[in-house]
């Protein structure tokens, strides 16, 4: 299998040990990553989208018609490009009419829309193409840690045009988070959002941060060691946005944080150094240590 | 059960229902009394005249609060300057008139709504991008339930879809709880009508952008992107990281290809988003 690789703007321009662990996860699986070259920011749904729809869809658009040139499906490991892409995708599919004014904006960079791609999500591909079983293969050392999963919001939603899974009580990332050994702990409003997504993190932090620390506090009480996203704007959120809820809450919050991809690597042995994990804001070791010592305890017995 | 029997039962049921409502009214019989001992009958005979001043002060009042909001920060008023008043008490007679005559809420001057608030282009709009699924609206309220950004801020989801068919278009787009929206889509998953309710906020908001009500933040994500083709571009410290782990120190993106920027240059500005963010090509900068 061959897919066309969507980075973005987080994960490779802030976090890139998710990249460096996908693509050797991938390798691993014997999918093909190529790389779009030239593709840019996806634009962000909820802040592009909300400035100018016309300009959103153009730049999705063109990110489009390189994975077409490729001949391929787009992967992307981010909720907002899988947002923006999957959308402009399906709307220029459907609308004949809204093509032609998106292609007349196109013509101008020398590119056509053609709608011949699907555009898909990192997990997505794990659950439905890879497979629980084969990724439970992959595990050389189960990972004994209590996780708190967060979907975010444009992964599964709006499920009418998406339909991966049930939007209110979902169980796609818990099923391939467990495959590593991790338990994936239920908490109160699981679904709720980071609080970064439509241009808030930007233009009101402090609403931003009060979702946020909603979140952490839910965590907190379920007692977890790490948080498990799928999307590097909300790994950014529990990262960077723990600080600054520490900061201005006057609280003490440390739940290391793993994108999925970064959570898969540690399952088939790659080292916190791969991962980066050491660029995290807030400090993995907790969560590295309690499996070290839970590995040690079971080669022990 | 016999008839007769659910008959009586029936009855009596009603007679307790009766009851019921008596006790209530008993109870908010009971609560005017305290708030006239607070001194609410002498604020009704407030100055109209001097209400009108201080509103048309404040026009923000008018056309950017919700009806929820006012009325809740009404409420945090009068407790707030009845504990003025309490102060008050010691001091000077007219200040304490001036306190009272803010109180009522009773404004025949403004904040009403007629036809020259309503645009029906305004309205439009939202059908004729497809989203005409906003006159499906019955203002149940679901999508105001369960929204995290109401739980903590002035944002009325439900208000906003009521106004946006209304043709309510100054209150909308000039009202910054517009912004409070991250696009969870809990409102729109939720809503019985099926209504595109993530789409009228985009749709709304643009219309704000491209009508000034834009913020600064906003329009330097925007710029970014202009300049570099990302909303978050590339740092020195993760270049270095990228480098540690074996990856290209630049990704294989607009960062690595200045001829896929200029394309993307090339459509923000046929789309007039140069125009929109007040992008100045010539120097590279916001305006």
């Amino acid at each position: 299998m061959e897919i066309a690789y969507f980075l973005g703007c987080i994960m490779n321009n802030r976090y890139p040990g998710i990249e460096k662990a996908t693509r050797i996860l991938f390798d691993k699986l014997n999918i093909e990553l190529n790389d779009m070259a030239g593709a840019s920011c996806c634009p962000a749904p909820g802040v592009f989208g909300s400035f100018d729809k016309k300009t959103w869809a153009s730049i999705a658009a063109r990110n489009i018609t390189i994975a077409e040139d490729m001949d391929s499906d787009i992967m992307t490991e981010c909720n907002g490009c899988f947002g923006s892409l999957f959308e402009t995708n399906l709307m220029l599919k459907e609308d004949e009419e809204l093509k032609n004014e998106i292609n007349q904006v196109l013509a101008e960079a020398g590119r056509e829309f053609k709608g011949t791609v699907n555009v898909r999500h990192f997990a997505e591909i794990l659950y439905n193409e890879v497979g629980l079983d084969k990724l439970a293969e992959l595990v050389d050392n189960p990972l004994n840690l209590n996780v708190a999963v967060h979907y975010g919001c444009h992964f599964l939603k709006p499920t009418e045009e998406i339909q991966i899974d049930n939007a209110e009580k979902p169980t796609i990332l818990d099923e391939i988070v467990e495959t590593t050994g991790a338990k994936s702990v239920p908490y109160k409003d699981k679904m709720l959002c980071c609080g970064a997504g439509g241009g808030l993190r930007s233009r009101d932090i402090d609403v931003t941060l009060s979702f946020t620390k909603e979140k952490l506090d839910n965590m907190t009480n379920a007692g977890v060691d790490a948080i498990i996203n799928v999307c590097p704007f909300c790994h950014l959120q529990f990262d960077v946005g723990q600080t600054e809820v520490n900061k201005k809450y006057n609280t003490n919050f440390g739940i290391p944080v793993f994108h999925l991809a970064q959570l898969l690597g540690l399952a088939i042995g790659l080292g916190s150094n791969e991962l980066t994990l050491d660029s995290h804001l807030i400090n993995t070791d907790p969560a590295l240590a309690k499996l070290v010592a839970e590995a040690d305890k079971a080669s022990g017995e | 059960m016999s008839v007769l029997e659910r008959l009586k039962a029936f009855l009596t049921g009603a007679k307790n229902d009766v009851s019921e409502n008596k006790s209530d009214k008993e109870v908010l019989n009971q609560k005017k009394p305290e708030k006239t001992d607070d001194g609410l009958k002498s604020k009704q005979t407030s100055s109209k005249d001097t209400i009108t001043e201080e509103k048309t002060d404040s026009p923000i009042a008018k056309t950017s609060e919700s009806e929820e909001t006012r009325v809740e920060e009404a409420v945090e008023e009068t407790s707030e300057s009845s504990n003025i008043d309490e102060k008050e008490l010691e001091e000077d007679d007219n200040d304490k008139k001036d306190e009272k005559d803010n109180m009522t809420l009773l404004d025949e001057e403004n904040g009403k709504l007629t036809l020259d608030s309503v645009d029906p282009d305004f309205t439009q709009i939202f059908i004729d991008a497809g989203i005409d699924t906003v006159e499906h609206c019955f203002q149940c309220g679901t999508c105001t339930g369960g929204c995290p950004s109401g739980r903590r801020t002035p944002y009325r989801i439900r208000q906003i879809v009521r106004k946006c068919l209304m043709g309510l278009k100054d209150e909308v787009i000039s009202d910054p709880a517009l912004w409070l929206c991250t696009t969870c889509y809990t409102c729109q998953e939720r809503c019985p009508r099926e209504i595109k309710i993530v789409e009228i906020v985009k749709m709304a908001r643009n219309i704000a952008a491209e009508n000034g009500f834009m913020a600064p933040a906003h329009k330097a994500t925007g710029s970014f992107v202009i300049k570099t083709g990302h909303g978050v571009p590339i740092n020195d410290a993760t270049m270095e990281l990228r480098k540690r782990v074996g990856l290209d120190e630049l990704p294989p993106t607009t960062h690595s290809y200045p001829e896929a920027l200029e394309e993307v240059q090339k459509i923000c500005e046929a789309t007039g988003f140069n125009g929109l963010i007040g992008f100045n090509k010539e120097t590279g900068e916001l305006e």
